[in-house]
């Protein structure tokens, strides 16, 4: 064991791997809330619904759809909750909102650290993007979800909501 | 309207996000990069080898991999600056990472909104496979 070079190597690492997440992190909060006082979300929400029909989801579907892309699942998973809850959001739309996000979510913090670390931005954002898209389009036209709607309330008897 | 409280904010949650990275990533770091001077790695990554290879990645890409899944994407960030991997096999880690992480918290949270949460763990695991090997036939 050399314990001098794992000292030495710790210890440059270390700060480097701050250094490098401060240099993202504090941009992309920055970003963030700029884009929630400007109410950007509101903005994309009414840009990309009538996008959303391309599934036949619903625009109750979008809002958390929007959330869970940009800020990540547990986020976006707590509007959807609150969504089912009050009943306004079908089970075929939580499905396929669950389904898009699976492939796709926080696409800002997690995308902007892996570039970061060396990743393909190209690859990482668009197939990702790209591979939501064909999954959430070839799940939306089986036939059995295309009937099977409004279940929503059925399972909205939790309580509190997840961080 | 922006204003000056718009900015405090964003900092402020940019150095607390930031402190609760330092929190998981540099811990991670450090055990990595200490099993780096044993020959404990050594073991994870010839035993790992077979399946990363599917993937185009090294043995050694198992330690994120399997950090990254059970715990979440900053223990497999600790990791991956921990490792000396090619700029392919990031991007490759990176996909794989960035589809499935953190998958029992996730799963439970999808779960809450009225999916399978089993399933849609499974399934987020079982797509980042899918796309890590496809990303390797393309790359």
């Amino acid at each position: 064991m050399q314990w001098e070079a794992f000292a030495g190597e710790a210890l440059h690492g270390s700060l480097h791997n701050i250094w490098m997440m401060a240099g993202i992190i504090i941009p992309v909060m920055l970003v963030l809330e700029i884009g929630r006082d400007l109410h950007i979300l509101d903005r994309i929400t009414v840009f990309v619904a009538p996008a959303l029909r391309f599934f036949g989801l619903s625009r109750q579907a979008t809002f958390p759809l929007v959330v869970g892309l940009i800020f990540g699942i547990a986020y976006g998973a707590g509007v959807i909750i609150e969504a089912a809850r009050s009943g306004q959001i079908s089970w075929r739309d939580l499905l396929l909102v669950n389904l898009f996000l699976s492939a796709c979510h926080a696409i800002v913090e997690d995308t902007a650290l892996f570039i970061a670390l060396g990743a393909d931005p190209w690859i990482i954002l668009g197939g990702r993007f790209l591979l939501a898209v064909v999954l959430t389009y070839l799940v939306s036209r089986m036939g059995r979800l295309a009937v099977r709607t409004s279940q929503a309330g059925a399972k909205s008897s939790g309580t509190g909501s997840p961080g | 309207m922006l204003s000056a409280e718009t900015f405090k904010r964003g900092l402020h949650k940019g150095l607390f996000t930031l402190w609760e990275m330092t929190k998981i990533v540099i811990p991670v770091y450090l055990a990595v990069t200490f099993f780096k001077y044993t020959p404990v790695l050594d073991w994870i990554i010839k035993a790992c080898a077979p399946l990363m290879h599917l993937f185009g990645l090294s043995g050694e890409a198992a330690v994120p991999l399997v950090l990254g899944n059970v715990l979440n994407l900053y223990a497999a960030i600790g990791a991956i600056t921990s490792l000396h991997l090619s700029s392919r096999e990031i991007t490759i880690l990176a996909i794989m990472l960035l589809i499935s992480h953190n998958l029992l918290v996730e799963s439970a949270v999808s779960g809450r909104t009225g999916v399978n949460a089993l399933a849609m763990g499974g399934f987020r695991l079982g797509l980042s496979f899918l796309c890590g090997a496809l990303l390797n036939l393309l790359l």
